[in-house]
């Protein structure tokens, strides 16, 4: 079983969100508050435990490669859909105590909803802020990569119901070869600040579900340097190890300077 | 497109990422903007202005198609010695009668041509406009015209084109319509550089351009570029209206527009020119071009309504027809029913309590009726209007006033029903029905035939004459299931039409006749049903790039029409690379990539015989066939109301005077109805500073009834705002998201202020000129509610297809919020108190 | 999901279905949708300025990361466990240095009446109480919370062997057996007790929160530092007033006292929570509760019982509230996109203008 991935492109996307609403859909997520931001057309905010495609608006004071706008200043208007990465190390995954959140055989991250008990570690552990626990119902929920459909052949939801495939589903290693190269061409045609978001260089050892975007990562909320979280269990436990010898040390003092006296 | 065809759009996303240009221009940035490759603002309804320019920047530059306008379209046509052009009479056309408010066309006709016009006893001088006025039969030998084919002549159509447009310069363009001279050089430079043998280009346009008083002419002078470029009649190219709705297209075809029979046949009029059925042949059916077939589809059109009860001696029914008297276009009987003289309406997917222009209106003239019946999947505004409208927080209307008895019946979602949708390609596309309706819920279909069924077994039983007509009604259509639905595809079977005798389906509207031996309920879907079993709206085996096997495109399966001007006066392909159809001279027939729009054996050398008459009187060169003179029209020389040219005229609420012709202000035929409550300003009016422009967004749809009441969608976009530039919210003090009123002399409503950089603040004649966007999408029902944008808007009509203009008007906008409705509610009850 | 019925469990009917109607009656019987505050109509403006998506490079300053969603149980219980895993460490010392049986049996008891009730607070801020035993479907060392759940359950049968053998013996059975399971009971729940009173420290240091994360070192010894204080602190309040718990107190407020110092003089931009606000705030109370108002009335007031309960108690009371503290510090950090992302760009350690 080949591992899949989404490739998601700012240059391709129109905004439309039928990605949020498809999802939503298929996988019967209940609605998120009936909120204006009055963030350009965002209302959605960010991902959440009832948000797992959310679509980003970015209005911005520079040019959108060769773009030629009559406007005074420079200007331009982009927009990502952006996702759960399931991560090649996953944060929620490593620290999910009742082993509900599992790698599949499509290499995507899936939280179980029969066996979570919603104890909310995967929430803290997630270095991209992608799950979250819903209120009313205590699971933590997350972007399924629409496993069910996966499984049946089918491709997910919002890749299929994007109009103009800026959400790509494919192979991982088609997919990132594919992201490469747009770059490059978009590189060519004059958008010079074309990059691809796939964070390979971290801890996290990439992502299955990566990005061309326009500028900078934190343009996006996308951090710059996303760690795993378990590269902190080794000076953590070190530290306790160290406290713990010298606390029972200090008590056995404690008692035997005592019972001296 | 971007923002309400999100997924045609994606066909535009791909022609750009292999190299085409998409160039956007519209008052505001949208997600359309944020992909193309320019963009550039326009002042909302300076839009003639702005194409005119680009029609004077072809001709100065001689960047036309010359060989295409010269063959294919009326440029090389001289006009009348006493035409007068709006550069003669600072705006106004030769023949306006300032008592009658209208324009007498018979100047704009070509020379040597004998107009019809005056000479039917009792029609008007003159057509009223209207969807199908094209064809009319104005002139009985339209196709006797005199051309110079130098287009030298100083009377011919290219020459009076330049001179009209000559003044619509890039500076003009600068200085009215926001768009600076570089940027709308850059763009000319790149949609000419976009046209020719080897490269076409398409305009696509949507009620930005149609919700306008001048908005016929508006498209009309895109149709003159095009035409100039050479772009109509080719793959890429053409002019392409994207309609507001799934299946407006359907809706014009098989209208539910009062002027129109389907096909756009004409509804008679109520006087001598449709006293008999010959008469009003005579008016409408051409000598020459297609449309001389004329009377074979009104007669298999009346013989598909009547049936039997047809008969030659009866002229086929024709008397049955209802005859209009007046302008009972949604606004003509609005007014009616805000008077008190309408005593019942259906409405039937449709929620004008929202969507209608100046809904305020809309909504105290529901209550003036008798019985409203409205057809709905939800309970909408309409429905809703007499215990939950402003007017009824407001205490200015109580519901124990309103005599209005409003029947909701329960409506059929697409998914619950088969039938067609016809969409902007002219595509129609079967659905099939998934689930059965629950509980009460019913079709269009059903509730049509079996309220028919109804009042025809009424009819029966009363035999007045004024229910003959009720009583030859055709309505035989198997019923099936348990709701008896009326069978779909036997409806579209009618609607392809058969031979009466043996009800064989015809293949094509080739083969009707005006005889009465056969009978079709369109004429243009002809061909859509062929054979028994053979639903071609149904078929889903697309065969070529051009999805031949995928649906059934009116008329005759042809994707682009006028096609034959895709190729060559001598019928080879203008290029390889933009070959469509072509001349086979071996087989001697046309053929190609598409069904050819043209007489396949026609050759491309025919010239016809003196006399001849149809089609045969279309030389082998000339494409556009519903054309009494087979050329496409830069000029109108008949069936338009306001002028065989577009002139720039400021919408009816502007910023400005009208910089083109200071003595014509807007257009002088389109109507204001103005009248307490619905009052105009003025152009400038110190009241209302800003351009105000309407809008959609994809997040809703129309007037909210199908998004506001799902959840997946209402929260997308849960509350009205309104878009205003940086500059604006500065210099009133206004914050990011805070409440403001937005008022104009109809109403004030309240939204968010989204204060955004897509909005631009423009110089429009040496003064700021800001613009304010608001969505129209919400109202009081649904999930999410706010205030309803269209409360705003003037109740007018553009002239030919009677369209309001939501798109330029003027406004105000102050900071907080409207007069809260709880404080009037005071009054109300207070009211309420003095009448017990 | 269409497949599985557990997406949204037979607890409840589809969520979709059942929200609309919700909706359906909520906008029925109210005329509107409640938004965010409340009625038709936003009091406070968005965020964002218009033409920028933010200054500082961040969307619209909104979140990155999602807030701890734990309730006041799990600092609570950060709390009694760590007292009741020294307070196993403090009887077994006890007992191998010969000390009051009284106050072993007392620090026993302490750690089985934590053992107890800290499954109990566990369970109550879990999304679905009703499935902690999942809790026990695997082990994952990398996962310090599973770590810890299968500690509590090792100390507290350790605890319970602990308690039943120190019972048994204070009544007259002193068979080897029993003195063995005594034994081995109080050597595991201490060793099992130190686990539970420092692994929290590294279960709030491994995650991904920046002022979590970046203090890791310093959670786990001030975690089991603020047990070992309270442990000694409840034993004197009980009334054990000796020399071995006035060491321990002192120890405790003074290790306290050097961490809250040090805590004050980090200057970095992912401390600002601990700082600043009302959680910087709340941080320096506790902190100061714990570290020098202890110490100082441990100190001056030592040879007074209304002292040792004074500091006892404020030591308590200062372990308590830090717990608080730094999970309220933990979901501001989560709120600031900028230390993140300056965290990250290797900006985080730099000082800011004091």
């Amino acid at each position: 079983m080949s591992l899949t991935a989404f490739l998601t492109d700012t240059t391709l996307c129109i905004g439309c969100k039928a990605c949020e609403v498809a999802c939503k859909e298929w996988n019967e997520v209940p609605d998120d508050g009936m909120i204006w931001s009055g963030l350009s057309y965002d209302n959605t905010k960010s991902l959440g435990s009832s948000t797992w495609r959310h679509v980003m608006f970015l209005e911005q004071p520079l040019a959108a490669g060769p773009q030629a706008v009559d406007t005074k200043d420079p200007f331009r208007w982009l927009f990502l859909s952006d996702v759960c990465k399931h991560c090649a190390n996953a944060g929620c995954l490593e620290a999910c105590p009742t082993g509900s959140i599992v790698r599949t055989e499509f290499g995507s991250v899936f939280v179980q909803p029969d066996v979570c008990n919603g104890c909310g570690y995967c929430v803290v552990s997630c270095p991209f802020g992608v799950v979250d626990k819903r209120p009313d119902d205590g699971r933590a929920f997350k972007c399924t990569f629409c496993y069910d459909r996966q499984r049946a052949g089918l491709v997910p939801a919002c890749a299929k119901a994007c109009p103009t495939e800026s959400i790509r589903f494919g192979k991982l290693d088609e997919l990132r070869e594919r992201a490469r190269n747009r770059v490059g061409e978009l590189r060519h045609r004059g958008f010079k600040d074309a990059n691809i978001y796939d964070p390979t260089e971290s801890s996290v050892g990439g992502v299955h579900a990566f990005f061309v975007i326009l500028g900078q990562p934190e343009a996006y909320n996308f951090p710059p340097a996303p760690e795993v979280p378990t590269i902190h269990l080794k000076s953590a436990w070190t530290s306790a190890l160290v406290s713990a010898i010298i606390l029972f040390a200090a008590v056995c003092a404690a008692f035997a300077f005592s019972a001296v006296r | 497109m971007a923002e309400n065809h999100p997924v045609a759009f994606q066909w535009v996303m791909e022609a750009r990422e292999k190299g085409a240009q998409v160039i956007h221009v519209d008052p505001r940035f949208t997600r359309t903007s944020a992909v193309a490759n320019i963009w550039t603002p326009v002042r909302a309804g300076s839009d003639i202005l702005l194409l005119g320019a680009l029609v004077n920047y072809v001709l100065t530059t001689e960047s036309d198609f010359r060989e295409y306008i010269v063959h294919y379209t009326n440029a090389p046509v001289i006009l009348r010695e006493d035409f007068k052009d709006t550069e003669d009479l600072d705006g106004i056309f030769s023949g306006w009668d300032p008592e009658k408010k209208a324009y007498d066309p018979q100047t704009w006709i070509y020379e040597g041509v004998h107009s019809n016009i005056g000479d039917v006893p009792g029609s008007d001088k003159g057509p009223d406009g209207g969807h199908a006025t094209h064809g009319v039969n104005a002139a009985t030998d339209l196709n006797d015209y005199h051309v110079d084919p130098t287009l030298q002549h100083s009377r011919c159509v290219y020459q009076v084109l330049r001179r009209h447009y000559v003044r619509y310069t890039p500076e003009m363009v600068e200085k009215y319509c926001g768009v600076s001279k570089d940027a709308f050089l850059h763009l000319a430079k790149a949609y000419c550089e976009a046209s020719g043998p080897d490269k076409t280009g398409a305009i696509c346009y949507a009620v930005g351009w149609t919700q306008h008083s001048s908005g016929v002419q508006i498209i009309r002078t895109a149709a003159i570029l095009q035409l100039l470029l050479g772009n109509i009649g080719r793959p890429g190219g053409g002019v392409m209206a994207l309609r507001g709705h799934a299946s407006i297209q359907g809706s014009t075809d098989i209208p539910t527009l009062f002027d129109i029979l389907p096909g756009y046949l004409n509804m008679p009029k109520l006087g001598p020119a449709s006293a008999s059925l010959d008469k009003y042949i005579e008016v409408n059916k051409p000598e020459t071009g297609w449309w001389n077939n004329f009377d074979k589809y009104i007669v298999s059109l009346l013989k598909a309504y009547y049936g039997d009860a047809a008969t030659p001696q009866n002229e086929f029914g024709f008397h049955w027809l209802p005859r209009i008297t007046g302008d009972h276009s949604h606004q003509g009987y609005l007014l009616e029913m805000m008077d008190g003289k309408m005593e019942g309406l259906f409405v039937m997917g449709q929620n004008p309590a929202v969507a209608g222009p100046n809904s305020g209106i809309e909504r105290r003239a529901l209550g003036k009726l008798k019985w409203l019946v409205v057809r709905e999947m939800v309970e909408s505004e309409t429905a809703a209007f007499w215990y939950d409208s402003p007017e009824v927080h407001r205490g200015e209307l109580l519901p124990e006033e309103i005599g209005t008895e409003v029947f909701l019946m329960p409506a059929a979602g697409h998914a619950e029903k088969e039938g067609t949708f016809t969409n902007t390609e002219r595509l129609l596309q079967w659905r099939e029905k998934a689930v059965d309706p629950p509980d009460d819920v019913r079709s269009e279909n059903w509730f049509i035939y079996h309220l028919s069924r109804r009042l025809k077994e009424k009819a029966a039983r009363d035999a007045r004459s004024r229910n003959s007509g009720l009583r030859a009604l055709t309505m035989d259509y198997p019923l099936e299931g348990k709701h008896q639905e009326p069978n779909a595809e036997a409806i579209l079977q009618e609607i392809n039409g058969w031979t009466v005798a043996d009800r064989k389906l015809v293949s094509g509207f080739p083969a009707l006749k005006a005889d009465g031996s056969t009978a079709c309920g369109c004429w243009i879907y002809s061909g859509v049903f062929p054979n028994p079993g053979e639903n071609r709206a149904n078929q889903r085996a697309p065969k070529d790039s051009y999805a031949h096997g995928w649906g059934f495109a009116w008329p005759s399966d042809r994707r682009i029409i006028y096609n034959r001007a895709s190729a060559r006066p001598d019928g080879k392909p203008w290029s390889e690379r933009k070959k469509l159809v072509w001349w086979d001279d071996a087989d001697k027939k046309w053929t190609g990539l598409d069904v050819p729009d043209f007489t396949a054996t026609k050759a491309p050398d025919y010239k016809p015989p003196k006399g001849a008459k149809g089609d045969a009187a279309l030389a082998g060169d000339k494409p556009f066939i519903l054309h009494a003179d087979g050329m496409g029209w830069i000029w109108v020389p008949v069936g338009l109301a306001d002028g065989p040219l577009p002139a720039h005229y400021e919408p009816f609420e502007s910023p400005v005077r009208n910089p083109m012709y200071p003595r014509t202000q807007s257009n002088p035929v389109a109507l204001k109805k103005e009248r307490e409550g619905t009052e105009y300003a003025a152009s400038p009016d110190e009241r209302f500073p800003f351009v105000l422009t309407t809008y959609r967004i994809t997040e809703h749809h129309t007037a909210g009834g199908m998004s506001r009441t799902l959840s997946h969608l209402a929260e997308l976009q849960p509350e009205l705002f309104c878009e205003i530039s940086v500059e604006l919210a500065a210099k009133l003090g206004i914050q990011p998201g805070e409440w403001v009123t937005v008022a104009t002399p109809r109403g004030e409503i309240e939204a968010h202020a989204l204060v955004t950089p897509r909005i631009q603040a423009l110089s429009i004649g040496g003064k700021i000129v800001h613009q304010v966007g608001l969505p129209f999408h919400w109202g009081y029902s649904g999930l999410v509610k706010g205030d309803i944008a269209n409360d705003l808007v003037a109740i007018s009509e553009e002239p030919n297809v009677r369209i309001m203009e939501a798109k330029g008007l003027l406004c105000n906008v102050k900071r907080g919020r409207r007069s809260p409705d709880d404080k009037i509610k005071d009054m109300r009850d207070s009211r309420m108190e003095n009448r017990a | 999901m269409a497949q599985s019925d557990n997406a949204n469990s037979t607890r409840r009917p589809k969520a979709t279905e059942e929200r609309l109607d919700q909706i359906r009656r909520e906008a029925a019987a109210t005329g509107g949708v409640p938004v965010a505050s409340g009625g038709a109509g936003h009091a406070a403006p968005p965020v964002a300025l218009p033409g920028k998506t933010d200054a500082a490079g961040s969307y619209y300053n909104l979140p990155v990361l999602k807030e701890p969603t734990w309730t006041w149980e799990v600092p609570l219980y950060f709390f009694l466990g760590g007292v009741a895993g020294v307070s196993s460490c403090i009887a077994l010392a006890a007992q191998f240095f010969s000390g009051d049986p009284a106050l072993i049996r007392a620090a026993l008891w302490m750690a089985l009446a934590g053992a107890a009730i800290c499954p109990i607070l566990l369970i109550a801020d879990l999304g679905r109480p009703s499935r902690f035993l999942n809790m026990l479907r695997v082990f994952k060392i990398q996962s310090p919370m599973s770590v810890g759940a299968w500690t509590l359950v090792a100390f507290s049968g350790c605890a319970f062997l602990a308690v039943l053998g120190n019972e048994l013996v204070l009544r007259g059975f002193s068979s080897p057996l029993l003195v063995a399971m005594l034994w081995t009971g109080e050597i595991s729940a201490a060793a099992t007790g130190l686990i539970l009173a420092s692994y929290t420290g590294v279960l709030v240091g491994a995650t991904a929160i920046p002022v979590w994360s970046e203090n890791r070192k310093l959670l786990p010894p001030h975690f089991l530092t603020s047990g070992l204080g309270s442990a000694a602190g409840i034993l004197e309040l009980v009334g054990f007033l000796t020399s071995a718990t006035q060491i321990l107190g002192l120890i405790s407020a003074g290790i306290e006292t050097l961490i809250g110092g040090s805590i004050e003089l980090r200057r970095r931009n992912v401390d600002i929570p601990l700082h600043y606000g009302k959680s910087g705030w709340f941080m320096r109370i506790a902190g100061t509760l714990e570290g020098p108002v202890a110490l100082l009335l441990r100190i001056i007031w030592h040879s007074y019982p209304i002292g040792r309960y004074a500091a006892a108690a404020c030591f308590i009371a200062g372990a308590v509230a830090s717990r608080f503290a730094w999970i309220w510090a933990g979901r501001v950090s989560a709120r600031d996109p900028h230390a993140l992302f300056q965290l990250q760009t290797g900006k985080a350690n730099s000082s800011r203008p004091a």
